[in-house]
């Protein structure tokens, strides 16, 4: 401690406009501020509020089984991972193409990269803000009732989200070998091609099976506007109270995320 | 490799490996294939045609309303009026967003180092622990739970519990986000550099010490900077719990959809979008203070 004398002393600024205690001291208004904007003052439990607890979380160790109940749960389970598979799909197509883009990478003129980088990454910022329940929300009220409308509302955010991702793992692949690509007179385009697509390959592939895991749960919840699937499931069953039957579906969804997300894990291990 | 290194034609062919990961693009790929065909050809429950003069018509007249083009009342995104009530349930579902990262926080603060493996029954383990195995076990069953059921699904189950407001919602977006953060942190945690903390436990340090000397200021950091990834992910996520959960933006969304109030729904996309923007601009900056 003692050679702490000898260091050049820091300039005199008070403790309390450190950048991290300011940090603490918004933070902590935000919060209070949130607080007040709840209604406490007329109760915040139903009257019955303190039982349902017990009800719904007792059933979750009561869950009705049966045999019939187990087959509407694989087949809603099926729906649900062909709507996410197929939603999936969607941002891939939408993700692939304007992440490429968005990356800046595709040709060598400033000028052009610019403005392709400005207004893609603006289309997948647009796109990814939005949820996609409010989405499906809008398609279902604009294009009808169809699993299409849910699939396109999941695709839409999703490539939003792959297409950041993708255009920043284009982007931060390692220079060396392009600069030698380049060397060799290929163009951008050849560059991209056979220097950072190669590269960059196996983290997209690990980022979209992460989003994989991400888009069972979505497509769980794209019932809500009335397609089935597991949450429809769900929702049924609140809807009759039968808190049994809606765990029996819970831990279904429950089982079929783990699942998707051990193997996505599993891929990723592999990839990194 | 050492053939190849030295540049010698290799002797013999290699047949192609079906490794893990082949086996899984190869997979997904039937997976691809099998769902678009169950969603476009097979799915009974929807026979109706998607791809249709009908869906284009009514797809057109959807946006035309949404942008009050041929009515005769003014357009709600054009009335001050509408713009006041509305931000007023911007500001909700912003002190929503709040509460919820508050919530997760601090829940997943006080657990997260009880779900990582090697401070619990790894090398930094305390020494003779035999129910620590069990906690480990219970606490990432409780993350895998908590994380696997959707905040919409977590909203439809507690407004039995809770009154209808704000304050259901921020505890649905709490609970399935208390789960990733604790998930994402307890991985940080097995991640970490160990060097510091053997180096507390060799001088002699109990494990309250490790942790609080060596292990928290190695994840604190990745910690606060997740919770900040996850605020912007739970601003998006508010006007979907607010649908079923009577709070903020979300509620007066479904009702404005189900009442054909178009131009409205416009100027509540616009106050979400506003939202979602100030929450990432916000989140940038104060990830940056906390640097």
């Amino acid at each position: 401690m003692r050679s702490s004398a000898a260091l050049p002393q820091l300039p005199a600024q008070p403790r309390w406009l450190e950048s991290r205690r300011v940090l603490t001291l918004i933070l902590l208004g935000a919060l209070v501020l949130s607080l007040f904007a709840v209604d406490w003052s007329s109760g915040v439990l139903h009257p019955r509020g303190l039982a349902a607890i017990g009800d719904i979380f007792g059933a979750a160790f009561r869950p009705e089984l049966s045999l019939e109940l187990a087959g509407k749960a694989i087949t809603s389970a099926w729906r649900t991972v062909a709507y996410a598979v197929a939603g999936l799909t969607v941002a891939l197509a939408i993700g692939m193409p304007l992440g490429a883009v968005a990356s800046g990478t595709l040709t060598g003129s400033r000028t052009a990269s610019a403005i392709n980088v400005g207004l893609v990454r603006g289309l997948l910022a647009f796109f990814r803000s939005i949820h996609e329940l409010v989405w499906a929300l809008v398609f279902v009220a604009a294009l009808g009732l169809s699993p299409i409308a849910a699939v396109l509302a999941l695709g839409i955010p999703y490539g939003g989200m792959l297409g950041r991702i993708y255009a920043e793992l284009l982007q931060d692949v390692p220079q060396p070998p392009l600069e030698s690509l380049r060397r060799a007179g290929a163009s951008e385009w050849r560059v991209f091609w056979y220097g950072r697509l190669p590269m960059a390959l196996p983290d997209m592939l690990s980022y979209t099976f992460y989003r994989l895991e991400c888009g069972i749960r979505s497509a769980a919840i794209l019932s809500w506007v009335g397609l089935g699937g597991l949450g429809f499931q769900i929702q049924i069953a609140l809807a009759d109270l039968a808190y049994g039957r809606a765990w029996t579906f819970l831990w279904a969804l429950v089982i079929l995320v783990l699942l998707v997300d051990q193997w996505s894990t599993q891929v990723r291990r592999r990839l990194a | 490799m050492t053939v190849r290194a030295a540049g010698l034609p290799c002797p013999i062919a290699r047949p192609p490996r079906i490794t893990f990961v082949r086996f899984t693009v190869a997979l997904a790929l039937v997976l691809m294939a099998s769902s678009w065909l169950f969603v476009l050809v097979l799915d009974p429950s929807y026979s109706h045609a998607f791809f249709s003069a009908e869906t284009a018509s009514r797809a057109w007249s959807f946006l035309k309303e949404l942008l009050g083009v041929g009515t005769n009342t003014t357009p709600a995104y054009l009335q001050a009026s509408a713009w006041a009530s509305t931000g007023w349930l911007a500001l909700d579902t912003l002190a929503m967003s709040v509460l919820a990262v508050a919530f997760a926080v601090a829940g997943a603060l006080v657990t997260f180092i009880f779900a990582a493996r090697n401070v619990m029954v790894g090398d930094l383990a305390p020494y003779g622990s035999r129910t620590w195995g069990a906690w480990l076990f219970t606490i990432r069953f409780i993350y895998a739970v908590t994380r696997s059921v959707p905040e919409l699904v977590w909203a439809m189950l507690l407004v039995f519990v809770l009154a209808p407001g704000i304050l259901p919602g921020a505890v649905a977006l709490a609970i399935h986000n208390f789960g990733i953060l604790g998930k994402l942190s307890a991985e940080v945690v097995e991640g970490m550099d160990e060097r510091p903390s053997r180096a507390l436990r060799t001088a002699g340090a109990g494990w309250l010490k490790v942790m609080a000397y060596g292990v928290l200021p190695a994840t604190l950091p990745r910690f606060v900077t997740y919770s900040f990834y996850r605020w912007e992910v739970i601003i998006r996520t508010t006007v979907v719990v607010g649908l079923v959960a009577a709070g903020g933006l979300g509620m007066e969304f479904r009702l404005s959809l189900s009442h054909f109030h178009y131009t409205n729904v416009t100027l509540l996309l616009v106050w979400y979008l506003l939202l979602v923007l100030a929450v990432d601009l916000a989140s940038a900056g104060m990830r940056r203070l906390a640097r």
